[in-house]
């Protein structure tokens, strides 16, 4: 094997010019040619100026053919140029760039003679071969150089039980975890390349005999409508695909476990994966299932049951609890019994602010916190909590800024809206809480209500792709609460949600799946 | 002018029409009937309430009957029997109940938190507070406006349970002798409680909006079943809980009951509970608002935004003019009577008219 191989300038147009004289053609299809070479070079300007452009040329020892390959050395892997293309080129019987069907051993090789195409394939990691006799015809050589991430732990799903893989940033091997759960012919992947400059790599996935063709329909739609130039991540085409883009409320849920995007498959929704993103996107979607937590499914039902409703509770709880202290404390004494007043009192008697003022300054140090530890490496992060929770919280009671009832209640509240599953929905809950404070401090317990009925507004109008996103509390649709806000056994679980419109209802039949028994049989 | 069908992805499912004429009907009224009743005719006025609750079935199948033979709202209902501009001057009419319904509403219950919880409260800017959340509700659309009336109904349910701690105070041997008032009194009360009642002749109003009209007239009737029952029940809690004499003085009964309830950490449910009233008087608000904003687009043929600007327009400039109890109590009245107008006197005479028409016109189709 050729250890070293004869490299030569890039853009060796003048040797090119006189290979044409030499050979016996008439005026004009000379002419053209030249032609043809100059619209070559109008593709290379701007590439001969990157440093890692390479334009090589070789001949091959059998047929003394000249042939150039053209590649970008940072996207291709250089071992499979030196491994796989270049001594089958240069050794074997090489004529015609038909030949290299044959002779590369790799898969992804391609023939063709749009110009057009050349920017495209060699800024996606192909080689490009061309011969100096066929200078009209291009041979793309797939060489990506895949630098993937190892496949590790779901960090912000994370669940004791069940499988432990979550996605990774390459579209491929995310690909890969998904089809390996669903191996039927069914799943259908579509791909699109979205944004002007990225170009990122966008799939989408579906089941066919299964998903209602209106949602795909939809999502392909939004997405060959997006219009944006770089698209790094997923979180971009949640916000460029969304139904309502000035909610606070996420419309697409999205999820670092293939598992639960296998099963959402399988109920007959849709699936989004983005290169690049370990985030894959659902939809469309409903406000519960921001409260569910896949891990529910691994456990009995009774326990997933509790769970959710526990996690319901601890949302309402986040949200409403400052405020009804604010409007408690401001306006409503004589809702307080007695017994707790005279807590209440004996912890706020030192305290020269407003229960407002109080409330906000523990509310946005919380919020301080919060953002200071998700910005910091982690160590430094956990002694920002530290320092901030017990030094900041004991320091502002006992110089009489803030009452201990209403630090333990605010410290309650930001640890309940953790339980949220979805971290999205954490987010969506931080920022809830102060419109509910302001009406508070406006109305007092009217206001608290006031607030909530915008809210509850704002639900009923919000639609994810189309659909409700309260479904199926309103519109309510009681066999769609067997997974919402509780989650019966698998058993009873024989249907489709009905919000999917799903050409195939039915998940498998019941009457073979439970065969009545009666005692001692 | 052709009148547009209502595309299917607007249209709603027949059984919610039963939780869209009970949050409809139970709102500002619920608070203080029992008083009013029993003024009249004494702790026999429960079977007021039925009585009042069997008639209204009779209207429901007339008003259902009159939506099935003309296909449509009242608009058409009138323009079948009157003809195009004599049936939109009829049906103009209801534009000013409407508007008059919800401003009586929601002055009504800013009245009642004015006397219970914040004596201090502008009027004006809490209801155009209240306003821009009806804004914002009905330019959701008919779905959105309905979706709260589901929630005005479902979430403050749990509100019936509180009435338990009445029921441990309650003697209801106050409710004999049974029958010792005149059947005249009897029907004077049934007739101040349907003043409590009304709300369910918005069928007419959105008859179109129903996937299967017909499937969903068992849901009316349920609907004003159960508001009857929750009535009945309610009221003979309330002749157990008070004596005469001492319900004579309570305007709203309802909320003087909330004071019995104690829990360890409420003290005075009263304020948890007429800040949930907020909640069942929205859809009352949004539902007569959408009505009337609906109203003026099929009659005038502008859009319905303009329309809902309109009356929320109206309704912000007439409030400031209701500053006494007098003035509130008189518009009350004035509501009701035209309410009973409306529901008891004018639907049978549409009904009469209609099926006259349709006779007619069926002559006339045999003739040709």
């Amino acid at each position: 094997m050729p250890a070293i191989h004869k490299f030569s300038k890039t853009g060796n147009n003048k040797r090119n010019a006189e290979n044409d004289g030499d050979f016996p053609m008439k005026r004009w299809l000379k002419n053209k040619r030249i032609k043809e070479d100059i619209q070559h070079k109008e593709w290379e300007q701007s590439f001969i100026k990157s440093k890692d452009f390479k334009k090589i040329f070789y001949y091959n020892q059998k047929t003394n053919v000249r042939f150039g390959l053209t590649f970008m050395a940072t996207l291709v892997d250089e071992n499979i140029i030196q491994e796989g293309i270049l001594p089958n080129l240069l050794d074997e019987e090489f004529r015609e760039i038909e030949d290299i069907k044959q002779l590369v051993p790799i898969a992804d090789v391609q023939i063709c003679d749009d110009p057009s195409l050349i920017e495209q394939k060699i800024m996606n990691g192909y080689v490009m071969l061309t011969i100096e006799t066929e200078l009209k015809h291009f041979g793309f050589i797939a060489a990506q150089k895949e630098i993937v991430r190892a496949i590790s732990q779901p960090e912000v799903e994370f669940s004791v039980i069940g499988p432990k893989e979550a996605f990774v940033e390459s579209l491929g091997q995310n690909l890969n975890l998904i089809r390996k759960r669903l191996p039927v012919k069914e799943l259908i992947i579509e791909e699109f390349t979205l944004g002007s400059l990225s170009k990122t790599g966008v799939a989408m996935l579906y089941m066919e005999n299964i998903t209602n063709e209106d949602n795909v329909n939809t999502v392909r739609q939004r997405l060959t409508n997006v219009k944006f130039d770089a698209i790094t991540d997923s979180s971009y085409i949640v916000q460029l695909i969304s139904d309502n883009s000035n909610s606070p409320f996420p419309q697409l849920l999205d999820t670092e476990r293939p598992d639960r995007v296998a099963g959402i498959l399988a109920e007959g929704k849709v699936a989004i994966v983005v290169d690049g993103s370990p985030h894959v996107l659902i939809t469309p979607t409903t406000l519960v299932e921001f409260f569910s937590s896949f891990e529910d499914y691994f456990l009995n039902y009774l326990l997933s049951s509790f769970f959710r409703l526990i996690r319901v509770f601890a949302v309402a709880f986040s949200i409403l609890i400052t405020p009804i202290y604010v409007a408690a404390l401001s306006y409503h004494y004589e809702l307080i019994p007695k017994d707790l007043m005279s807590t209440l009192i004996t912890s706020r008697r030192e305290i020269p602010l407003p229960p407002i003022l109080e409330a906000l300054f523990l509310e946005l140090t919380i919020e301080l916190l919060r953002e200071a530890g998700a910005r910091l490496p982690t160590k430094v992060g956990q002694t920002i909590g530290i320092v901030g929770g017990i030094v900041i919280g004991t320091a502002s009671v006992e110089a009489g800024l803030t009452s201990n009832v209403l630090l333990i209640i605010v410290a309650l509240a930001a640890l309940a809206s953790f339980t949220t599953p979805v971290y999205r929905m954490g987010n969506t809950i931080r920022l809830l809480r102060f419109p509910f404070l302001f009406f508070a401090e406006l109305w007092g317990l009217l206001g608290i209500v006031f607030c909530f009925c915008l809210l509850l507004t704002h639900l009923v109008r919000l639609t994810s792709l189309g659909r409700p996103f309260l479904e199926p509390l309103y519109p309510p649709r009681v066999v769609d609460m067997k997974d919402a806000l509780i989650r019966l056994p698998f058993e009873k679980q024989s249907k489709r949600p009905l919000f999917l419109r799903t050409k195939n209802p039915i998940r498998f039949s019941k009457k073979k799946a439970q065969e009545k028994k009666d005692i001692d049989e | 002018m052709q009148e547009q069908p209502i595309p299917d992805r607007l249209k709603i499912s027949p059984f919610l029409v039963f939780y869209l004429i009970m949050s409809m009907q139970i709102g500002i009224g619920v608070l203080g009937y029992q008083r009013i009743i029993a003024l009249k005719a004494g702790y026999d006025a429960w079977m007021s309430i039925l009585f009042a609750g069997g008639c209204i079935h009779v209207i429901v199948w007339m008003m259902y009957k009159i939506g099935d033979t003309v296909d449509g709202d009242i608009v058409t209902a009138h323009k079948y029997i009157a003809g195009n501009f004599f049936g939109k001057v009829l049906s103009s009419i209801f534009i000013g109940y409407f508007t008059l319904y919800s401003l009586t509403v929601i002055r009504t219950f800013i009245e009642v938190i004015q006397v219970w919880m914040f004596p201090e409260m502008s009027t004006f800017w809490f209801a155009f507070g209240f306003m821009i959340l009806c804004v914002y509700i009905i330019f959701g659309g008919f779905r959105t406006v309905v979706g709260l009336a589901f929630f005005g109904l479902v979430l403050p349910a749990y509100l019936l349970l509180t009435f338990g701690w009445a029921i441990k105070f309650a003697n209801f041997y106050n409710l004999l002798p049974l029958l010792d008032h005149s059947i005249k009194e009897l029907l004077t009360a049934s007739y101040y409680m349907s003043l409590t009642f009304i709300g369910f002749e918005i069928i007419l109003f959105f008859y179109p909006f129903i996937k299967e009209p017909k499937k969903s007239q068992k849901w009316a009737h349920l609907a004003v079943l159960t508001t009857t029952l929750i009535y009945t029940v309610l009221a003979i809690i309330t002749f157990a809980y008070f004596a005469e004499e001492q319900l004579a003085k309570q305007i709203w009964a309802t909320l003087a009951m909330w004071k019995i309830v104690e829990m360890p950490f409420v003290e005075r449910f009263e304020y948890i509970g007429i800040a949930n009233w907020n909640l069942i008087i929205l859809p009352n608000v949004c539902i007569s608002v959408w009505i009337a904003s609906r109203l003026i687009k099929r009659i005038m043929n502008v859009r319905q935004k303009i329309g809902v600007f309109f009356i929320v327009g109206a309704v912000l400039v007439l409030i400031n003019f209701l500053d006494t109890r007098e003035k509130i109590n008189m518009l009350n009245d004035y509501i009701g009577k035209m309410g009973f107008a409306f529901t008891f006197i004018y639907i049978p005479m549409l009904f009469a008219a209609v099926m006259i028409a349709k006779k007619v016109k069926k002559k006339k189709g045999k003739k040709r």
